[in-house]
C-alpha cells in the first residue's frame, strides 16, 4: 500500500529522527512510503492563534500538495496536525463551496501514525526489541480530539522486552498548547512541572508519546528538573532511529 | 506588563490558592466520576440528549421564551425583560425602592447573572444593604472579594483565612472549627432572612410548559430568600430554558452530578408564582429575564455556548484554571469577568465584547478536558478557537496586497500581547506557502535553537536535541525528506473510515431503595408498618428530643392517627413564633427512590416554613408514594398547582469552607422520614 507521509513541520525542523523512524516502521509494516515534495506546515499554529486567513492559505497549500501527490492515505506524525486536517479544515472552508469538498476529501484519507499502523495496516508487533522500563503520555489531541488511545497502547504493549508502567494522571495536559506556552510560559511551566513529577514517579527510562510538540515540551521540562527519563516518539522506537542519552 | 499576565503571576505565586485549587480539582474530578456511575443511563447517552434539549431551545428560542413568559404571567409572576445590564439594574432598583425608603435589607442567594449585571454595587449605591447568603458568597462578600468559582465561590480560601474574617467582622472567637464557623454564619444569616424586605435569587431553569422556575441549592438559603421575604425577585439569563418537566428532570440528573458530584442537590425548588390563598411565601414574585448580549451571541459562531447550564464542570476539569483560579481571568485593562474557566473565556468576549476580553481565549492549551466533562456537549475547544479568530468562519478571498512576505497586519497585533511571537507566526504562515524558503527557514531555526533555548523561557526549545539520533543513514532507508519525487498515478485504495476508539463511561446499577439512599446522605428513617405506629414513633422521637411544640402542617393535612397521637402526648402545634420551633412536621407527596428525596409541595395549611426553618424536619411518607426516579416524580406532579414545590434530598449541607462537609447550614440539620407501610 502506498502512503503519503506528512512528517509535520515541528518534526521536520527539530527532530527528523521521528520522520525517519516513521518511514522505517511503515516500510516494515509493508507500506510504500512517499514523502511529497513541498509539504510545509498544516496551518495549525496560525489557526490556533486565531488567524484563520493565514491558516486558510496554509491549508490550501497543503491540500494542493497532497492532491497532486495522489489519492492514497496520508499519514501524520502528530495528533494535533491530524485533528487540524480532519476536523478544522472543514471549519476553515465552511463557507467556501470550492474548497470545502477538497478539504473533506483530504480529511477522509488522513490518519495519525499509530492509528494507521493498527487500524489500517493491522499491525501491532513490528518485532522491535526495547528492553527498558517505559511509560506513555497520551497527548491531548490524540486522546480527545481523535479518540486514539487503544492504538498507541497496543503498539507499546507489543514491544519486546519492555516493562510498561502506567503514567499517573496520564490524560492531563502537559501545558504545551502551541501558542499557549509562548504566551503564558509561567502557566505552561506550572503544568509541565506536574507532568514531569508524574513521569519521574514512574522511574521509567523512556516516556513514549505520539506528538512531537508535547515530546519536546516535556523533554525540556525533564531536562530542567534533572529527571533522567527521556522522551521518545513511538515512531522513533518502532523505526529504531533513536539514540541513547 | 499587561494586567492579565500580572494576575496570572500573582495567582501562581499564591501558595494558599495553589493548595486550594489542587484539592478542588482532584476532589471534583473524583466526585464527578463517581456520580456519573449512578446515572440511570450511560453518561454519553444522557449528555447527548441534554445537548439536544438545549440546542432545540436555542433553535426555537423566541417561541419558547414567549410561551414561558406568558405562562409565568398566568401563574402570577410579574415578568420583566431587560435588554442589558443597565436596564436589569434599573428594574430591580425600582422594585426594591417600592418597598419603602432606603435602606432596605436585601437577602441574596447565589446568582451568576446578578454578578454579571453588577447588581450589588448598584443596590449599595442606592443606599440599600445587600447580604449574600450562600456561605461561600457570604465569606467572599465579608472580605470584599469576588467569587473565585461559579459554583464554589470561596474555593480560594483556607479555613484560617475564613476564621480570621469571622473573628474580625462577626466578632466570633477565633476558631478553625468549620462546624463552629458554619453555625455562626447560620445564626447571623437567619436574622437576615427573617428581616429582609426583598429576596433575590438566580434561576437555574425556566420551564416553558408550566411557566415555573427551578432553583437548586444545597444550603437552603435559596429556599429562604424565595420563601421568607415579602417580595422575591428571580433574575434569570434569557437562555436558561427547558420546555417540559421531563426535560427539566434530564437536566437535573446532570447538573448536580457535574457541578458537585451529587446525584441531586439537597433543595430543588420549583416555583410557580407568588403565595396562593392560605400558603406562606412572598406576596410578590418578580421575574427579571436578562438578555445582556445573549441574542447577539446567538447570531455568532459562538452560539453553542448558550447551551451552557453553568455547572462549572469545565472549570474543575481545566488544567489552566487549576493553576490560576478564577480571579486571574481579567480583561485587557484588568477588568474582572464573572465567568472564568473554559466557558468563561468564550462567553466573556462573546457577551461583553472582545475589545475588553479578547485576551482571554488564549488562556487555554486546547487539551479538550473541558468538553469531555460538559454535560450538554458544549464544544468548548472549537468555541475557544473561534473566539480567538477576529472574524470567525466568514468567507474569505485573500486581498491582493497580502503577497509581501513581511507584510504585517497592525490591526491584528495592536490589540494582542506578545507581539514578537505573533510576528513570528505571521512570518511562518507566509513561509509555509513557499516550500523552498520554508525548508531553509526550518534549518535556520533548528540551528538557532540552542541559542533561543537560552534566551526564551519556553521548555519546548530546551527539549530539542535530547535522544535524537542525528545523521541517521538516509541512504539506508532510501529516502531523503526533501528530494524524493513521487509517482502520481491513481492507486485505487479504498478510503475506509478509520474505526475510532470510543471511551465508555462505566455503566452502573442503581435504583437502590429509598432508605439506603437517604441514609447515605445523612438522612434518617423511622420505619412504621401503619399510621398508628407512625404517630407513636413520632411522639417517642419528640419526647427523646424533649420537644413540646412542632411547627407543622395544619392537622387536617396530616394523617389523623398522627395528629391524634400528638394531641394525646400533649404536643402543641406552634403558631406564634415559627422561627423558635426546633422541629418541623410535614407530609410528603412523593418519595424518589433513586435519590432518597422527598417531595413537599406548598398549599393552604401546608407551610413551606415547616420543612425549612426548624433544626429537625420530620416528614411522613407512605411507602406507596415512592416513585423510582425524578422523571416519574415530575411527570406525576401538577407543578403549577402549588406556589412552591420543594424536592428535599437529605439535610442542608455545605462544603464551602475548604470543601469540608457541614450539615445544617441554613435548612434543617436533620431530616427524619417516617416511612409508613
Ligand atoms: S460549558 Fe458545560 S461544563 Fe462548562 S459550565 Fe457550562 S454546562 Fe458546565
Amino acid at each position: 500500500m502506498k502512503v503519503l507521509l506528512f512528517g509535520t513541520c515541528l518534526a521536520g525542523t527539530f527532530r527528523e529522527s521521528i520522520i525517519q523512524g516513521a518511514v522505517r516502521a511503515l516500510q516494515r509494516a509493508g507500506a510504500e512510503v512517499l514523502i511529497p515534495r513541498g509539504l510545509t506546515c498544516c496551518g495549525q499554529p496560525a489557526f490556533n492563534a486565531g488567524d484563520w486567513e493565514d491558516a486558510r492559505r496554509m491549508a490550501r497549500h497543503t491540500i494542493g500538495v497532497l492532491e497532486a501527490a495522489g489519492d492514497v492515505p496520508v499519514v501524520l506524525l502528530a495528533g494535533s496536525c491530524t485533528a487540524m486536517i480532519r476536523h478544522h479544515y472543514a471549519d476553515l472552508f465552511a463557507d467556501d463551496p470550492a474548497w470545502l469538498p477538497r478539504a473533506r476529501a483530504l480529511a477522509a484519507r488522513t490518519y495519525e501514525f499509530t492509528e494507521f499502523l493498527v487500524d489500517v495496516l493491522g499491525v501491532t508487533d513490528l518485532g522491535v526489541r526495547f528492553p527498558y522500563r517505559i511509560t506513555y503520555h497520551p497527548s491531548c489531541h490524540l486522546l480527545r480530539a481523535l479518540g486514539v488511545d487503544r492504538q498507541p497502547r497496543a503498539l507499546i504493549a507489543a514491544l519486546h522486552g519492555a516493562a510498561f508502567v502506567e503514567l499517573p494522571h496520564a490524560d492531563e495536559c502537559c501545558g504545551f498548547g502551541g501558542v499557549f506556552s509562548a504566551e503564558f510560559p509561567e502557566i505552561a511551566h506550572a503544568m509541565l512541572e506536574r507532568k514531569v513529577a508524574n513521569i519521574a514517579a514512574t522511574q521509567a527510562d523512556y516516556c513514549l508519546t505520539a506528538d512531537p510538540s508535547c515530546l519536546l515540551h516535556i523533554q525540556g521540562g525533564l531536562r530542567r528538573a534533572g529527571v533522567p527519563t527521556r522522551m521518545l516518539h513511538i515512531a522513533e522506537v518502532l523505526g529504531e532511529t533513536w539514540q541513547k542519552g | 506588563m499587561d494586567a492579565l499576565r500580572q494576575a496570572v503571576r500573582k495567582a501562581l505565586a499564591d501558595e494558599a490558592l495553589q493548595a486550594a485549587l489542587d484539592a478542588n480539582a482532584e476532589r471534583r474530578r473524583a466526585a464527578r466520576e463517581r456520580a456519573h456511575a449512578t446515572l440511570p443511563e450511560p453518561w454519553e447517552v444522557m449528555r447527548g440528549r441534554a445537548a439536544e434539549v438545549r440546542a432545540d431551545i436555542l433553535a426555537h428560542w423566541d417561541e419558547v421564551l414567549t410561551r414561558f413568559v406568558a405562562r409565568a404571567r398566568a401563574n402570577g409572576f410579574i415578568v420583566h425583560q431587560a435588554a442589558d445590564a443597565a436596564e436589569a439594574r434599573r428594574i430591580i432598583l425600582d422594585i426594591v425602592a417600592a418597598q419603602g425608603p432606603a435602606p432596605r435589607l436585601v437577602a441574596k442567594s447565589k446568582s451568576m447573572v446578578t454578578e454579571e449585571i453588577a447588581l450589588n454595587a448598584a443596590l449599595e449605591a442606592a443606599g440599600h444593604r445587600v447580604v449574600e447568603t450562600d456561605l461561600g458568597e457570604f465569606i467572599v462578600q465579608l472580605r470584599h472579594e469576588r467569587p473565585a468559582h461559579i459554583i464554589t465561590p470561596a474555593v480560594h480560601l483556607r479555613r484560617q483565612e475564613v476564621a480570621q474574617t469571622f473573628h474580625d467582622l462577626l466578632g466570633m472567637p477565633y476558631t478553625e472549627d468549620v462546624a463552629a464557623m458554619t453555625a455562626t454564619a447560620r445564626r447571623h444569616l437567619r436574622e437576615v432572612f427573617l428581616q429582609a424586605d426583598v429576596g433575590i435569587s438566580g434561576v437555574n431553569f425556566g420551564i416553558a410548559d408550566t411557566g415555573g422556575i427551578c432553583i437548586v441549592t444545597n444550603e437552603g438559603n435559596g429556599r429562604m430568600v424565595t420563601t421568607l421575604p415579602r417580595v422575591h425577585i428571580a433574575v434569570m439569563g434569557a437562555e436558561r430554558l427547558v420546555r417540559t418537566p421531563e426535560d427539566l428532570a434530564l437536566m437535573l440528573e446532570l447538573l448536580p452530578r457535574s457541578a458537585t458530584g451529587q446525584d441531586l442537590t439537597v433543595y430543588t425548588t420549583l416555583i410557580h408564582g407568588p403565595r396562593r390563598a392560605g400558603e406562606d411565601g412572598p406576596e410578590e414574585r418578580h421575574l427579571v429575564i436578562v438578555d445582556n448580549g445573549r441574542q447577539r451571541l446567538a447570531q455568532t459562531p459562538l452560539a453553542d455556548a448558550l447551551r451552557c447550564i453553568r455547572c462549572g464542570a469545565c472549570l474543575n476539569a481545566c488544567p489552566v484554571f487549576r493553576e490560576i483560579g478564577g480571579h486571574a481571568y481579567v480583561g485587557r485593562h484588568g477588568e474582572p469577568t464573572p465567568y472564568p474557566g473554559p466557558i468563561g473565556i468564550v462567553i466573556s468576549p462573546g457577551l461583553f465584547g472582545s475589545e475588553k476580553f479578547g485576551n482571554l481565549p488564549y488562556l487555554c492549551t486546547l487539551c479538550g478536558a473541558c468538553a469531555e466533562a460538559c454535560p450538554v456537549e458544549v464544544p468548548l475547544p472549537e468555541l475557544i478557537l473561534r473566539a480567538r479568530a477576529p472574524q470567525p468562519a466568514t468567507r474569505h478571498s485573500p486581498p491582493a496586497t497580502r503577497h509581501s512576505l513581511f507584510a504585517t497586519r497592525h490591526s491584528l497585533f495592536a490589540t494582542r500581547h506578545a507581539p514578537p511571537f505573533r510576528s513570528f507566526l505571521a512570518l511562518y504562515a507566509r513561509l509555509a506557502t513557499r516550500p523552498h524558503l520554508f525548508r531553509r527557514a526550518q534549518r535556520l531555526l533548528a540551528a538557532a535553537t540552542p541559542l533561543l533555548a537560552r534566551l526564551l523561557p519556553i521548555p519546548f526549545l530546551q527539549g530539542v536535541g535530547v535522544s535524537e539520533e542525528t545523521g541517521i543513514a538516509n541512504e539506508e532507508s532510501g529516502i531523503t525528506n526533501e528530494e524524493l519525487g513521487i509517482a502520481n498515478e491513481e492507486s485505487g485504495i479504498a478510503n475506509e473510515e478509520p474505526p475510532f476508539a470510543i471511551r465508555h463511561s462505566q455503566f452502573a446499577t442503581r435504583n437502590s431503595p429509598f432508605a439506603t439512599r437517604l441514609t447515605a446522605l445523612d438522612g434518617e428513617i423511622l420505619p412504621a408498618p401503619d399510621m398508628t405506629t407512625a404517630g407513636e414513633a413520632i411522639v417517642r422521637f419528640l419526647q427523646r428530643e424533649e420537644v413540646t411544640e412542632v411547627l407543622a402542617w395544619a392537622p387536617e393535612h396530616l394523617p389523623a392517627e398522627v395528629t391524634a397521637a400528638l394531641q394525646r402526648a400533649g404536643i402543641a402545634f406552634c403558631h406564634g413564633e415559627p422561627a423558635a420551633c426546633r422541629v418541623g412536621l410535614t407530609g410528603a407527596a412523593l418519595g424518589i427512590a433513586a435519590t432518597g428525596s422527598i417531595v413537599v409541595p406548598s398549599g393552604a395549611g401546608r407551610p413551606q416554613a415547616a420543612s425549612l426553618l426548624p433544626e429537625i424536619h420530620i416528614a411522613v411518607l407512605r411507602r406507596g408514594d415512592i416513585v423510582p426516579d425524578l422523571t416519574t416524580a415530575l411527570r406525576r406532579l401538577d407543578l403549577a398547582a402549588a406556589g412552591m414545590t420543594a424536592i428535599i434530598t437529605g439535610p442542608s449541607r455545605t462544603a464551602d469552607i475548604e470543601m469540608t462537609l457541614t450539615l445544617g447550614v441554613h435548612g434543617p440539620r436533620r431530616v427524619v422520614v417516617v416511612l409508613v407501610g
